[in-house]
């Protein structure tokens, strides 16, 4: 059992770190091109959305954007208070209470 | 005698990762006491988290553990769910320029979603210093949150009661806010949510976060004018 947990571990370590490193090493000393450095400025705002949104509106392999759904209302309170400037502690705090009261109200 | 002086970005980078410490945090004694209970011995939750540093798949692994699945899929399942890494590693390392290969190594270990939201939404392109505070906030906290959580068991049962797991994306979703500039931003940042959505529903993993940040990145890079690149520059950061 426990040579078990141990390889897992150092297996699961290793292909993390393939995912980390390579790019990293590979990226960081050679100048880029123009159209390569557009895609990596790009690269942010597509992935960010593409992190953020799932875990709003999907729920076990289905949608959940009812109005019902606490997390819809607290990303509508996060992203306008950010568009506004509004201090990224605040407007997460204040979005974190409102699903959480939502959760307590339903 | 020198002072050790800490860059003003690094603290920074510190400062922006506040409001995710709690989360992280929390989320990292869940993941302790969660591991204890399914079995893991605290010395191997804690290698676990500091060797792998990647909480989602961590979440994944320990009950595939627990039912004793093969190593292979175990670890074929880890790297599936960290894949969207590479992106992430792509977009930061030109900010790595001057540093040596060894610092590089160890660096690359701590990428991690949060950091890479905080750092990128800070300045375009995005600053060394910048992440590596955020890195040392998010590690840190996770690290410390899986050390109690060992020891004394998660100390909220339920972290969505008070909406902790919202933390994660309203950050991510504030961070977008915030870069969302021109209209081809718009247009990224709305195909890449679209097509994430639709691929969550009938892929597992994390593999809608890999299609559709590398589509949706791609597709912008290809059609639209590189010459926006240069203006760009000067305009942001």
């Amino acid at each position: 059992m426990r040579s078990y947990v141990w390889l897992t571990i150092v297996g699961m370590a290793l292909a993390t770190y393939l995912t980390r490193a390579p790019m990293f090493l590979a990226l960081a000393r050679r100048p880029l091109p123009s159209r390569v450095r557009l895609w990596l400025r790009l690269v942010p705002l597509a992935v960010l959305p593409a992190l953020a949104i799932p875990l709003i509106v999907v729920r076990d392999g289905r949608l959940a954007a009812s109005l019902a759904h606490p997390p819809l209302w607290g990303a509508v309170v996060v992203f306008l208070l950010a568009a506004r400037g509004v201090n990224l502690l605040v407007s997460v705090t204040c979005a974190v209470t409102v699903v959480a009261l939502l959760r307590a109200l339903g | 005698m020198r002072r050790l002086r800490i860059p003003e970005s690094v603290r920074d980078g510190v400062v922006a990762s506040l409001a995710l410490v709690p989360s992280v945090f929390v989320y990292g004694t869940v993941f302790g006491g969660l591991a204890v209970q399914a079995g893991l011995r605290p010395v191997e939750v804690w290698g676990m988290s500091v060797l792998v540093f990647a909480g989602a798949s961590q979440f994944v692994a320990v009950p595939m553990m627990a039912a004793g699945a093969p190593v292979l899929a175990v670890v074929v399942t880890t790297y599936v769910i960290n894949m969207r890494h590479y992106l992430m590693a792509a977009t930061l390392a030109p900010s790595f320029r001057g540093f040596r290969r060894r610092s590089l190594a160890l660096i690359a270990h701590l990428i991690n979603d949060e950091s890479f939201a905080v750092t990128v939404a800070r300045s375009q392109p995005p600053d060394a210093g910048v992440y590596l505070g955020s890195a040392t906030a998010i590690s840190g906290s996770f690290v410390v949150g899986v050390l109690v959580g060992t020891l004394l068991g998660g100390l909220v049962d339920d972290p969505e009661r008070y909406g902790l797991d919202f933390a994660f994306p309203a950050v991510f979703l504030s961070l977008v806010a915030v870069q969302l500039r021109r209209r081809s931003d718009w247009l990224v940042a709305v195909g890449a949510a679209v097509l994430a959505v639709a691929l969550a529903l009938v892929l597992r993993g994390n593999w809608h976060i890999v299609i559709a940040g590398l589509v949706a990145s791609g597709a912008g890079a290809l059609l639209l004018p590189s010459r926006e690149e240069e203006t760009c520059d000067r305009t942001s950061g």
